[in-house]
């Protein structure tokens, strides 16, 4: 009878452990955030300096991008979403029809530099200009004002939010349907510090990266929109504006009657610490 | 004479390098897993939460998360998938219905991995309202080990000779007693073997727990289980993917500690298999 008793124990336990462990998600203390794989090493930074300080709270952090983190909200199975894009009518309205009404934050911008080597007299690009760059259409810095020398080509690898960014506003121009790619010459550098570093080091180089990695060791490109626009240099201020062209705000979402725990960790999203993390992370902080 | 012995030895040697072949990727595979990850792998390591922007620390509650994963599926699984498989072999009639079933169970089977996991997230995540948990994660993996266990189960019982139920039967014992007395125990080398196979196949999946219960960041064990959990498979694939400037040495210890788990279970299967045939008498 061993097997046969094992089995209808197992059963019994199983169906037991469903049924007294039905306590709801806000009183076993958890918060599930949701959403963009360019927002997640930041929502798992800000979570495990939160927890540290706030013990009892339980946040599970996943990612999967953007939308998954919106339709997951609209079905009701997570308390904040992480997203780099807005939430658009259409899943304003889902999410009513389940009787979900959500609070939009900008936690974060996100705001990605153009650098060259100090050395170099091009100080200005259109994003036309830098997206035949990146794409090897434009081989010779003369071509766009510099010196006779050619460029090299310096990117993050293919996994980086930042290499996905910038191939999506920069080569592609914000089109979704664009088929741009990076020239088979560029060099993929594993880290944004290595780009920085490769940067200082050699006079022909061009590359990119998130704002926390500026430096006096590299010449930030000043980019315009168009041919007839301003060039706008990257800053802190120009991203907040959204005069500087390449960079995107970083929302979170909540339920508009969220419990005080997801209140609190969205406080502590936009408290000095938070902001601070914002900055370690590489992006830009709204405060 | 001649040409039979050299057509003898080029066969020979041609199976010897085909098996060869097979076994070398694997041999390769293991090697290069524990070369790079056996420093990372420390008591720190096995028994902390990764910190640091999942750069250091630890993998614990992701092993955690497997184990609950795993411990869970098979308390579903198994009594389904064993009394279904006894039920196909013993009992039932060989008609239109069981041919029907039988061909759903195959088919079940060769279903990919990501198909479970959305069925998962739409059946149990969002229909069954369970949300992203450990009971959704375990009911997908639970329903993807059912085919292999019921077909372990099956072929296990019908490889026993029916010389056994034939003397059971004539000795006056009902269709029961032949079963639990005279069949069962020797069946339960190959079923448990079966059982143990398809578990350690299921603790390293990721497609189906992918939508249905793991977390990319979860420092704290689960309260219960409509919590979220890190998990194993899910947690290299991230750790591989999205963190930038992550050591080599973690990402390979993550996975040599996976590959322990998962061979561990086999292993495990085997020494209980011998044990169990030396005590068959036929």
């Amino acid at each position: 009878m061993n097997k046969r008793s094992f089995c209808l124990l197992a059963g019994i336990a199983v169906s037991l452990a469903i049924l007294t462990a039905g306590c709801s998600r806000e009183k076993c203390n958890s918060i599930q955030i949701k959403g963009s794989d360019t927002m997640v090493n930041l929502t798992q930074a800000w979570t495990e300096a939160f927890t540290k300080e706030n013990p009892g709270i339980n946040i599970s952090v996943t990612g999967g991008g953007s939308g998954t983190g919106i339709a997951s909200f609209i079905s009701g199975n997570c308390d904040i979403i992480s997203a780099s894009r807005q939430m658009t009518v259409e899943e304003i309205e889902l999410a009513k029809k389940n009787g979900i009404e959500e609070k939009e934050y900008i936690a974060a911008l996100d705001g990605i530099v153009v650098v060259v080597n100090p050395k170099n007299p091009v100080s200005k690009l259109t994003v036309d200009q830098l997206s035949d760059i990146f794409m090897g259409k434009i081989k010779n810095w003369k071509e766009v004002g510099g010196n006779n020398s050619s460029i090299v080509i310096l990117s993050r690898e293919i996994n980086s939010g930042t290499h996905v960014f910038f191939k999506e506003h920069v080569l592609r121009k914000g089109n979704p349907k664009g088929t741009e790619e990076f020239s088979p010459n560029a060099l993929l550098l594993p880290s944004s510090q290595a780009i920085a570093d490769e940067v200082a080091q050699n006079s022909g180089t061009i590359g990119y990266y998130g704002m926390g990695y500026i430096s006096p060791n590299q010449k930030l490109v000043a980019v315009s929109k168009g041919p007839k626009m301003p060039f706008i240099e990257p800053s802190i201020d120009t991203v907040k504006k959204g005069s500087y062209p390449i960079s995107r705000p970083l929302y979170l979402y909540t339920k508009k009657d969220a419990p005080e725990m997801v209140t609190k960790f969205i406080d502590f999203a936009f408290s000095q610490e938070g902001q601070e993390i914002v900055r370690k992370t590489d992006f830009v902080p709204v405060k | 004479m001649f040409n039979t012995k050299i057509s003898q030895k080029i066969a020979f040697a041609v199976l010897f390098v085909s098996t060869l072949i097979t076994i070398i990727p694997v041999l390769i595979i293991i090697a290069i897993i524990i070369k790079n990850g056996i420093t990372a792998i420390s008591w720190q390591f096995l028994t902390t939460a990764p910190s640091n922007g999942m750069r250091s620390g630890g993998i614990f509650p992701a092993i955690v998360g497997t184990f609950y994963l795993a411990l869970g599926a098979s308390a579903i699984s198994l009594p389904l998938g064993i009394l279904g498989g006894i039920y196909l072999s013993e009992y039932s009639k060989n008609n239109y219905f069981t041919r029907i079933l039988k061909l759903g169970i195959v088919n079940l089977a060769g279903v990919p991995s990501i198909v479970y996991g959305l069925f998962g997230l739409s059946l149990f995540v969002i229909s069954l309202k369970l949300g992203v948990s450990i009971v959704s994660g375990c009911l997908t993996l639970a329903i993807m080990s059912l085919p292999s266990i019921i077909t372990a189960t099956e072929t296990a019982m019908s490889s026993v000779p029916r010389s056994f139920r034939e003397v059971s039967l004539s000795l006056g014992a009902t269709k029961w007693q032949t079963i639990r007395y005279a069949v069962l125990p020797h069946a339960s080398p190959g079923i448990i073997t079966g059982t143990l196979l398809s578990n350690a196949r299921i603790t390293g999946e990721t497609a189906p727990i992918l939508f249905t219960v793991a977390a990319f960041y979860l420092p704290q064990l689960p309260n219960s289980v409509f919590d979220q959990v890190m998990a194993l498979p899910y947690h290299l694939y991230v750790i591989s993917t999205q963190i930038p400037g992550i050591s080599k040495s973690v990402t390979y210890g993550t996975a040599l500690v996976l590959i322990v788990f998962t061979l561990s279970l086999n292993l495990f299967g085997i020494i209980v298999r011998t044990y169990l045939r030396r005590q068959k008498k036929w």
